[in-house]
């Protein structure tokens, strides 16, 4: 039953026939295509819907439209007027307030409210009127930046002068606003939920309720009759094929074909008209399962007579790695001193904002259209080609606006494929999404690992022998583990030298979601546990936690113990930098009680130094070529092209490279402008399309700035090597006296004399047809060592950084207060400093909450416990620190520009120095992550029992 | 897409009457809908399974914030915000105004109403702690007339009350606080917003030539329902306020709850936290009854 109400939506009033069960979101979105107003949570738990209902924020997912009759409703489509944005929006722009953009609507909106009501608000009002906001990116403080300066831009569209600016370029290493900020700003940015075709329907998938079983039988039947069903499959309807992430892996079926092996493992889907009847079709599909025992942690699963979840990986041990560089029982020896503890990690879900989704549809001519919400499309193309048994010419991935991955999003997922088939069979479009508990059951989250370090040191603390034991709960699947468990031990050489050094890591297979590939890529939790076990070990034999790093510390040019190439390394430079930025010698040991001061560092690749898989795209049904590893990059991981429109004032950028909110767009068309010679203004990016931009990897182990920004600055300098014989010729000179800048080609010895590049552009096309120009980066060849497992943890440069954290410990209840964080890093020479120290402060407050709060809990049957964004905590604007966000200099020779990463390395110091600020605050070292309030009241209150006794 | 809501018919009765017939009449396929950040999530998570609701958003005055003699009404409607904002509440119980900025977030707040907040009665709400201190009853309309409940009495167990079928909560009257009194709420959470409580304590006092002539605590998150710790607050009669008296009564307090434990702490932690708060909530109590500030 229909009802009529009258609504106005940004001053337009709207006669709309509502549907009683319909939230006001749902009808924004759907009935009036409102579609800034975005679905992050469904429950209240996120802001991502806010809206302005009479002058008050609101979340419009808990609000039902036949309520809101003769309502005003303000979105954020509502705030722009005539072509001038509000002040807030340019505020959000200009201080880089915004990366995937997700939580951008709701964020301005629920500003713009505050500021309606409140112009001169303190920061205790700006962070209590947007507790309700979640950003998972920024770290707040971009954004606490923009709302504190918003006044500014009430008359102006004047961008600030950042003080972090260089001012070398007038394009790279200047901090520009996003290139897709204003779209974010405004809600005009469409991600695959906003996209819908004709004749669309709608896709869910029904999974396993046990968490450990054979599927006896599946009876569709009812489902199928349901008026409004298109089409029900199960395990028999898809390939034999199975998918994965490392090529020696795949062991995931579409849907599965015989056994279930977590709660939420895929049975069968559905695709149906409307999302009601869908589910509606989902409770008709009967499954009859023959339960198995299950196993929930790593520690049974290795047993001898364990339940196996597959038979090829006997003892459930899916991946062994066992690296011994040296000798570490002779370095043992040597040693000094000696310290070995046991530290446990916790299961951390990356929660994008975004949920994930994916449209699929085929074109007559049999050519597979597919959307995703990905940051690694051409791995999912890979795939695709790969479990369908079709060309990769036959697919055409697009990646509409994606907001965030953190790694959740860097592999083909059920959706993908089940919309695929759906779509297959029903001849008609089927778009698919999750829910926020469908995220957390998908998983592909931070492995859970349980880590046993032993290391010794001279006198002077100077590391003999390091010997480290890891066992990983991988979860079901593989998904990136294999590299995971390599990860975990090949990334701690690369900030100190270990003469000796042995890693044995196992990743094991358990009945939960599988777990993936998050921010730091398996290593937060080891360098957690490291950097505890440095700050422990210089505790013992009283040496000052920075000169026990600055002794073993990395140099530059230098080849590690596992044989990976450390080129530019400024590690020594950033723990000199954050000691003095933070005043550590006038507080550390001198802090009252419950205040505590840590440090914590870290080193990550910028660019993993292989691709995943190693041969050359190939059909499956095609037998493998035989290739065995050889070290050198079979194909360029990074590719662009450069085409100048015709009349020479535009270049149009085309990379396959994910951006996913870690602003990859904008450096690459810095990068791409540079290159040209002319102002990014002028060049437009197109990374959507894989019919339109040559194949970027993706966005996954920190490698779009190197690699993506070297392919677009080379199809950059290809376009300018075609105009300088033009220009030379107008300025009568030689091609090797002209420069370009600024959109002009000018003499290097006289500036004023130019030629203008866009009329040379234009004079190439009259002359020669298309002006275009291409690039690629292949790493470089010969990479790492050549033991099992080298290529982990290869890259063409390595990033350093160092983070001090501030805290205080409430002693009665254990809560922790983080309360500012000051880091330093080697990134190389930035491109957009702006976006670099975005990356930073999101990671300090993405890796703070993962220390003290954020853990998936399952129960005694594997079920996640907390599956929504009230009972996973992420930190909001009121738990988030202050950041001081440093940059030293340096410059990587392999980098465009000089620059490395910054994305991933930046979460790594985090976790440890939040570990030592408590362990200084508190007297007590955690071992165990999440260190929650309980377990550190449970703790003191047993320190204050021992010295009773 | 996301989660669907079933099914629903919605009615919008215009006065008490009309809505207290419609309840009775629907009886257990009906839910009052008032702010819906509870009721909504529920519907939408298949935890709570109705096909009609009964918004009250059409009855007059349902949510007014007004004087009523020398006591305070708060309509059931007026939402957390609404609340906060009110100088009257500010200057009548100002605790009853951190409580209200204590609940998750301010766009929820704008939402949320003190009488869903109280009716839904789930153990960990913020608002009826301070309320019960402060004396407070709630108005019930139901088909045959109005009654008035002590809130204290109100609650039966988790998301269990004494409404009766085809009653309405209309009302929080709150008495005219004790001369020489003060009240306050801690609330103790795993994060600074958006979080339920793990614990809340209300505390409220009255002074009388430098003792405490009587005391109020009241717990949250930590029972089946909110509960007064009456032998804590009796360890307090008559006796000088101090550090050591308060905490005490804070371990009588301890002993007075029935925590379990839950994805938020367990029954031991939240032992644990009821002493903290309980001894701070006393602390603020005396502070606010003395007319000193706030920390």
């Amino acid at each position: 039953m229909q009802q009529v109400i009258t609504l106005t939506v940004n001053g337009e009033e709207h006669s709309l026939a509502v549907k009683p069960n319909q939230t006001l979101r749902d009808v924004l979105r759907n009935d009036l295509g409102l579609t800034g107003t975005k679905r992050g949570c469904d429950v209240g738990a996120c802001g991502a819907c806010t809206v302005i209902l009479d002058g008050e924020p609101v979340a419009s997912c808990l609000l039902l439209a036949v309520l809101c009759h003769g309502k005003s409703v303000e979105t954020i489509e509502g705030l722009e007027k005539n072509g001038k944005l509000h002040p807030v929006q340019k505020a959000f722009i200009n201080h880089g307030a915004i990366q995937c953009g997700f939580c951008t609507p709701g964020m301005i909106v629920g500003a713009k409210a505050l500021v309606d009501r409140n112009p001169d608000p303190s920061d205790d009002e700006i962070k209590e009127a947007l507790g309700g906001n979640l950003c998972r990116c920024t770290g707040y403080t971009k954004i606490m930046e923009a709302i504190r300066n918003w006044k500014r831009y009430v008359d102006t569209d004047e961008p600030p002068v950042h003080d972090y600016d260089l001012d070398k370029h007038e394009t790279v290493g200047r901090s520009m606003p996003r290139v897709d900020a204003y779209d974010k700003a405004t809600g005009k940015a469409k991600y695959i939920e906003d996209y819908g075709f004709q004749n669309m329907l709608v896709g869910k998938i029904l999974t396993s309720t046990i968490p450990h079983g054979i599927i006896k039988k599946i009876d569709t039947s009812q489902a199928e009759k349901l008026p409004g069903v298109a089409a029900v499959i199960t395990g028999k309807d898809v390939p034999d094929r199975m998918y994965g992430v490392s090529p020696a892996r795949y062991d995931e079926f579409v849907l599965a074909k015989d056994k279930v092996r977590y709660i939420g493992d895929e049975v069968a889907a559905v695709a149906a008209v409307d999302l009601e009847t869908a589910e509606k079709a989902l409770e008709l599909i009967k499954v009859t399962y023959k339960q198995l025992p299950a196993v929930f942690n790593p520690a049974d699963a290795v047993k001898n007579g364990a339940p196996q979840l597959h038979e090829r990986y006997k003892n459930n041990i899916n991946t062994r790695v066992n690296h011994h560089f040296g000798n570490v029982e002779q370095g043992f020896l040597e040693a000094d001193h000696i310290r070995e503890e046991v530290f446990v990690g916790n299961h951390v879900y990356q929660s994008p904002m975004e949920p994930h989704g994916a449209i699929a549809y085929w074109e007559g001519d049999g050519t597979l259209v597919l959307y995703s919400s990905t940051q690694v499309p051409h791995y999912l193309h890979y795939m695709m080609a790969n479990v369908l048994d079709i060309p990769l010419g036959s697919i055409r991935i697009i990646r509409p606006t994606v907001g965030g991955g953190f790694g959740g999003k860097a592999e083909t997922t059920p959706l993908d494929l089940c919309a695929t088939i759906l779509s297959k069979k029903t001849g008609r479009p089927v778009k698919m999404m999750y829910t926020r508990k469908e995220m957390f059951q998908h998983g592909r989250g931070r492995h859970k690992q349980y880590m046993k370090m032993k290391i010794g040191v001279k006198n002077d603390g100077q590391i003999t022998a390091f010997d480290y034991t890891n066992y990983l709960d991988g979860g079901a699947y593989s998904s990136f583990g294999v590299i995971t468990a390599y990860y975990a031990g090949s990334m701690l050489p690369t900030s100190y030298r270990f003469p000796n050094y042995k890693y044995d890591g196992y990743r094991v297979m358990t009945n939960k979601p599988a777990c993936g590939a998050m921010r730091g890529h398996g290593v937060p939790q080891p360098r957690f546990a490291l950097e505890c076990l440095l700050n422990m070990l210089a505790e013992d034999i009283g040496v000052d936690p920075f000169e026990i790093r600055k002794i073993n510390g990395m140099d530059p040019d230098t080849r590690t113990i596992n044989d990976l190439d450390i080129r530019s390394c400024e590690f020594k430079a950033t723990i000199d930098a954050v000691r003095k930025a933070s005043g550590w010698d006038e507080k550390y040991g001198k802090l009252p009680p419950g205040k505590g001061i840590g440090l914590g560092t870290g080193g990550f690749v910028s660019g993993a130094g292989y691709a995943i898989y190693r041969g050359q795209v190939q059909q499956a049904s095609q037998k493998p070529r035989e290739h065995t590893f050889i070290k050198k990059a079979v194909f360029p991981h990074a590719n662009a092209v450069v085409k100048v429109t015709e009349d020479g004032t535009a270049a149009v950028l085309f990379i396959g490279a994910a951006e996913i909110g870690q602003g990859s767009s904008t450096v690459l068309t810095q990068c791409c402008a540079e290159g040209l010679g002319i102002h990014p203004s002028r060049v437009r990016i197109r990374a959507e399309d894989s019919d339109i931009s040559p194949i970027d990897l993706g966005a996954y182990s920190s490698r779009v700035t190197l690699m993506g920004g070297n392919a677009s600055m080379r199809a950059g300098k290809d376009v300018l090597e075609k105009l300088l014989p033009i220009a030379a010729e107008m300025l009568n000179t030689v091609t090797g006296e002209l420069e370009a800048k600024s959109g002009r080609i000018y003499v290097k010895s006289d500036p004023e004399k130019y030629a203008d590049w866009a009329e040379c552009a234009r004079i190439y096309f009259n002359n020669n047809g298309p002006l275009v120009g291409t690039g690629w980066y292949k790493p470089p060849e010969g990479l790492g060592g050549d033991y099992k497992g080298a290529a982990v943890g290869t890259s063409p440069a390595y990033s350093f950084g160092s983070s001090v954290c501030e805290l205080s410990v409430d002693l009665e209840t254990g809560k922790v207060d983080i309360q500012k964080f000051t880091d330093y890093h080697d990134c190389g020479t930035p491109i957009n400093p702006m976006a670099v120290h975005g990356q930073v402060e999101g990671a300090i407050v993405m890796g703070a909450g993962e220390t003290i709060m954020e853990d998936v809990v399952y129960n005694s049957r594997g079920e996640i416990v907390n599956p929504n964004l009230h009972e996973y905590l992420i930190m909001t604007i009121k738990d988030a620190p202050e950041i001081f966000s440093g940059l030293v200099d340096s410059y990587e020779p392999e980098g465009p520009y000089g620059a490395k990463e910054i994305g991933e390395g930046s979460s790594l110091p985090v976790l440890g120095a939040v570990a030592h600020a408590i362990k200084n605050a508190t007297g007590i070292w955690f071992t165990e992550l999440p260190i929650t309030p309980e377990k550190i009241l449970k703790a003191l209150k047993k320190k204050k029992a021992a010295v009773k006794e | 897409m996301g989660l669907t809501l079933p099914e629903i018919e919605i009615h919008e009765p215009e006065n008490l009457k009309e809505a207290c017939a419609l309840l009775k009449k629907l009886g257990r396929n009906a839910r009052i809908l008032a702010g819906g950040t509870d009721l909504i999530v529920d519907l939408k998570e298949k935890r709570a399974k109705v096909s009609h609701l009964v918004s009250l958003a059409e009855i007059v005055d349902i949510d007014r914030i007004k004087k009523d003699g020398k006591a305070l009404s708060i309509g059931a409607g007026a939402t957390a915000n609404r609340i906060a904002a009110n100088s009257m509440v500010a200057r009548f119980l100002p605790a009853l105004v951190d409580a209200c900025n204590s609940m998750a977030s301010y766009h929820i707040r704008n939402l949320a109403t003190i009488g869903g907040n109280i009716a839904s009665a789930v153990p960990s709400a913020d608002l009826p702690p301070i309320l019960i201190v402060a004396d407070a009853k709630v108005e019930l309309q139901g088909p045959r007339g109005k009654r008035k409940v002590k809130l204290e009495n109100f609650f039966k167990g988790p998301r269990r009350t004494d409404m009766k079928p085809g009653e309405v909560l209309t009302r929080i009257i709150i008495p005219a606080q004790p001369k020489k009194s003060g009240s306050s709420y801690h609330k103790f959470a795993l994060r600074n917003a958006t979080a339920l409580a793990v614990a809340g304590v209300a505390a409220r006092v009255e002074m009388e030539k430098g003792l405490i002539k009587k005391a109020a605590i009241a717990l949250g998150a930590v029972a089946p329902t909110p509960k007064l710790a009456k032998r804590a607050a009796a360890a307090l009669r008559k006796k000088k306020p101090s550090r050591e008296l308060f905490e005490k009564a804070a371990a009588i307090a301890v002993r007075e709850s029935k925590p379990i434990s839950d994805i938020r702490g367990s029954a031991e932690y939240r032992r644990d936290i009821v002493e903290v708060l309980t001894r701070r909530a006393l602390e603020d109590a005396v502070a606010r009854a003395r007319g000193k500030k706030r920390k």
